[in-house]
C-alpha cells in the first residue's frame, strides 16, 4: 500500500512568494466564476466591472486608494508584531480606538484650525490604539498571557464601547433620537489629494515605507528578527525580550489607532460602530500574504482595496457584494496551499517504507 | 420584579447558554486535540443559513438540522486540510475561515432575508415534568437543541476522559509525537476533532435559524461564535466548567433586553462586554497560576505536527 507524503524541498521554489501570490489569486478568480454562474451572472461582465470601477480610471484608482489606507495600516501593525512572532489580532478593536481618540480630540478642539486639529486627532488616534493594545502588552511581557486571545477580546470590548458612546453621551441631540454622533467639523477632515483620495494615502505610504526601512535597516529590526526567531539567542545577544515584546505590541496598537484616525478624517463624517468594517481582519490576512513584510503590505493592501470597491460596484448589478469578501479569503487560502507546493513537494511512498522512515 | 420575569430570565440564561456551549464544546474538542480553530464565528454563520436553506425546501426541521451540522464540518475541514495536512499557521486559517464563512453564508442566504422560516424545531413537552413550578418553563418547556447541547457535554465529558479514543485525543493535543509513537494517527485524530467541532459550531448556528430566531440575516451570528473561543478558555478546557461558563455568559446575553425590566439602572451594552472581560482575566489568572502548576491549555495547542520532520 502507498501514500502520499509532503517531502521537504531541498530548495525553496525561487520567486516562491509572488507566484504564491498568483496562484491564490487565480485560484479565488475560478471559485469566483462558479458561484456568479451559480447565481446567474455573467462572471466575464461581473470580473470587467470590478475591474473598471477599481483600477479603470482615475478616479477608480482614488477610491481604491482611499480603501487601501485602513487595510495597508492594518496589515502594517500586525506585521510589526508579527517580525517578532507575535500575532495582534485586535487591530480591528485598535481601529475602533483610534477613532474614539480621535473624535475625543475633535469634540475638545472644536474651533481649533484644520493644521492643528488633525494632527492633534491623528496623534490622539495612535494614542487610542496604544492604549488599547497596552494591557494584552504588559500581560504578555511580565507574566505571559496569550496576547492571541486577549487581543481578540478587546476587539468586541472596543467595538460596544463605541456603541456605548453614541447611544449616550457622544449622542447628537439633533439626530431625532438616533444612535448617531455628531458630524465631525469640516477642519477636522482629511484634505483631498486629486479626485476622491485624501493625503492619508500619501501618509500611509510613507509610515509603511518608514516602518519597511525600520526593519531591513535598523538595529531595532534586526533585534526584532533575532527576538522573533529565537528567544535565547536574543536573551545572549543582550536584548531584552519583555521591553522588546511591550514596546512592538504597543507600537503595532498605535499604528492600527492610525488607521482608524486616518478613516476617520479621511473616508468618514463621524465615529460609527461601523467604521473599522472588518480592515483589523483583513489587515491580518495582509500581513500574511506579505510574509509580514512591510513592502508587501502595502502592494497586497493595493489589490484588497481594489478587491473591495469592485466588491462594492457589482451590487448594481445584482450580485452580492459578500462575493468580494468570499475572493478575500480564497485568494489566503489558495497562496497559503501554493506556498506550501513551494517548500514541499508531493511524494508516493510505500506503506512499508512510510513505516521504516517513521 | 415579579415572578414571571424572573423564571423569563432563567429560561433564556439556559437558552442562550446552550447556544453557547454547543459552540464552545466543539472548540474546545478541536483544541484538545492540538488545533485551534478561530473560525467559530464562520462556521456558525454556514450552519446557520444551511439549516434554513434546508428547512425552506424541504420543511423538515430535522434534515435541515443535519444539513446544518454537515455543512460546519464540511468548513471546518477546510481548516484541517490546511493547518493539518499542510500545517499552515492556524491563526491566520481560522480568521480566513472566519471570512470566508461570514461572506459563503451572505452569499448563500442572500434570497432567504425576510423570508419566514419553513420548519421549526419548537420547545419540547415532556408531560407532567412541564408543568412544575419554576422548574417546568426553565428546564422542560426548552427547544430540542438545550437538551442536544446537554448529550453533547455529558457525551463528550465521557468520551474524552474516559475511553481510549479520549485518552488519544488528548495526547495528539499534549504532545503529538507521543500520540504517534504510541500507535495513533495525529493527523487523523486531529481532522476528527476539528470537524467534530465544526459539527456542534453548525448545530449551534441552526439554533439561532430554526428555533430561537427563527429567520435567516446577514450577522446573525452577531459575534458570539467569539464567546465561544472564550469559553473554552474561561472554563479551563474542561467540559463541565465550560458549561458553568456557558450558563454565566449566557445570563449575560439574557440580561442585555432584561435590565430595565428589573428596575437595574445599568447600561445594557456595559454588561454585554462583560464575557470578553472576564476572560481576559481568567488568561491573566492562568498565567500566574502557571508559575507553580501546569496551565490547563493543551500543550501542543497551535502547533503544527510533520511526522516526516519528527
Amino acid at each position: 500500500m502507498s501514500r502520499p507524503v509532503l517531502a521537504r524541498r531541498d530548495q525553496v521554489l525561487r520567486g516562491g512568494q509572488p507566484l504564491a501570490f498568483g496562484v491564490g489569486l487565480l485560484v479565488a478568480l475560478v471559485v469566483g466564476v462558479v458561484l456568479l454562474m451559480g447565481s446567474g451572472h455573467d462572471p466575464m461582465r461581473v470580473y470587467e466591472r470590478m475591474f473598471d470601477a477599481s483600477l479603470g480610471s482615475s478616479r477608480a484608482w482614488s477610491v481604491t486608494l482611499n480603501r487601501a489606507v485602513p487595510l495597508g495600516l492594518a496589515g502594517l501593525a500586525v506585521a510589526v508584531a508579527g517580525s517578532m512572532g507575535l500575532w495582534n489580532i485586535g487591530a480591528e478593536g485598535q481601529i475602533m480606538a483610534g477613532a474614539i481618540g480621535a473624535t475625543w480630540v475633535a469634540r475638545i478642539g472644536e474651533g481649533w484650525p484644520g493644521p492643528v486639529l488633525v494632527p492633534a486627532m491623528l496623534a490622539a488616534a495612535v494614542v487610542g490604539g496604544g492604549l488599547l493594545a497596552l494591557g494584552p502588552a504588559v500581560a504578555r511581557a511580565r507574566i505571559g498571557v496569550n496576547e492571541i486571545i486577549t487581543t481578540l477580546m478587546l476587539n468586541e470590548v472596543a467595538l460596544r464601547l463605541v456603541q456605548w458612546l453614541i447611544h449616550g453621551r457622544w449622542k447628537d441631540p439633533d439626530s431625532h433620537g438616533f444612535p448617531l454622533a455628531p458630524m465631525l467639523p469640516e477642519q477636522g477632515r482629511l484634505p483631498n489629494l486629486f479626485e476622491r483620495a485624501h493625503v492619508g494615502v500619501v501618509l500611509a505610504g510613507v509610515v509603511i515605507a518608514l516602518f519597511g526601512l525600520a526593519a531591513s535597516r535598523t538595529a531595532w529590526g534586526y533585534e526584532l528578527r533575532v527576538a522573533g526567531s529565537s528567544g535565547a539567542t536574543a536573551r545572549y545577544a543582550g536584548i531584552s525580550l519583555q521591553r522588546k515584546i511591550l514596546t512592538v505590541l504597543v507600537v503595532s496598537g498605535g499604528v492600527a489607532g492610525l488607521a482608524g484616525g486616518v478613516e476617520l478624517t479621511g473616508a468618514s463624517d463621524r465615529i460609527t460602530e461601523g467604521l473599522s468594517n472588518g480592515f483589523g481582519f483583513a489587515g491580518i490576512i495582509v500581513a500574511a500574504l506579505a510574509l509580514m513584510r512591510p513592502s508587501g503590505v502595502a502592494a497586497v493592501a493595493l489589490l484588497f482595496g481594489a478587491v473591495q470597491i469592485g466588491g462594492q460596484s457589482i451590487q448594481t448589478m445584482g450580485v452580492s457584494s459578500s462575493v468580494s469578501t468570499i475572493l478575500q479569503a480564497l485568494i489566503l487560502f489558495g497562496a497559503i496551499a501554493a506556498g506550501v507546493f513551494s517548500r514541499y513537494r508531493v511524494e508516493m511512498v510505500s506503506g512499508d517504507a512510510a513505516e521504516a522512515a517513521a | 420584579m415579579t415572578e414571571a420575569s424572573v423564571i423569563g430570565l432563567l429560561e433564556a440564561t439556559v437558552s442562550f447558554g446552550a447556544l453557547l456551549y454547543l459552540a464552545a464544546l466543539g472548540e474546545m474538542i478541536a483544541e484538545k486535540a492540538g488545533i485551534l480553530n478561530l473560525g467559530v464565528e464562520g462556521m456558525m454563520a454556514m450552519g446557520a443559513v444551511t439549516g434554513f436553506v434546508v428547512a425552506l425546501h424541504t420543511g423538515n426541521p430535522w434534515v435541515a438540522l443535519a444539513g446544518a451540522v454537515a455543512a460546519g464540518a464540511a468548513v471546518a475541514l477546510l481548516h484541517g486540510l490546511f493547518t493539518v495536512v499542510m500545517g499552515a499557521d492556524q491563526v491566520v486559517s481560522g480568521l480566513s475561515l472566519t471570512i470566508l464563512g461570514i461572506g459563503l453564508a451572505a452569499y448563500l442566504g442572500k434570497g432567504s432575508v425576510g423570508r419566514p422560516a419553513g420548519a421549526e424545531l419548537s420547545s419540547v413537552d415532556w408531560g407532567p415534568l412541564s408543568d412544575i413550578p419554576w422548574f417546568g418553563p426553565v428546564l422542560f418547556q426548552q427547544s430540542p437543541f438545550v437538551y442536544l447541547a446537554v448529550v453533547a457535554g455529558v457525551v463528550a465529558w465521557f468520551v474524552l476522559g474516559r475511553t481510549r479514543l479520549g485518552l488519544a485525543l488528548r495526547a495528539a493535543g499534549e504532545s503529538a509525537s507521543t500520540a504517534d509513537a504510541a500507535g495513533h494517527s495525529v493527523a487523523g485524530l486531529r481532522l476528527g476533532a476539528v470537524a467534530m467541532g465544526g459539527a456542534l459550531a453548525g448545530a449551534a448556528g441552526a439554533y439561532l435559524t430554526l428555533s430561537l430566531t427563527p429567520q435567516w440575516a446577514e450577522g446573525i451570528v452577531a459575534g458570539r461564535g467569539w464567546i465561544a473561543v472564550a469559553l473554552v478558555i474561561f472554563g479551563a478546557w474542561r467540559p463541565g466548567r465550560v458549561a458553568l461558563g456557558s450558563l454565566l455568559f449566557g445570563m449575560t446575553l439574557a440580561l442585555k433586553t432584561r435590565l430595565q425590566t428589573f428596575g437595574v439602572d445599568f447600561s445594557p451594552i456595559l454588561l454585554s462586554m462583560l464575557p470578553y472581560l472576564l476572560t481576559v482575566g481568567v488568561l491573566v489568572a492562568i498565567s500566574i497560576r502557571a508559575r507553580n502548576r501546569p496551565s490547563p491549555a493543551p500543550a501542543a495547542l497551535g502547533i503544527a505536527y510533520r511526522r516526516e520532520e519528527r
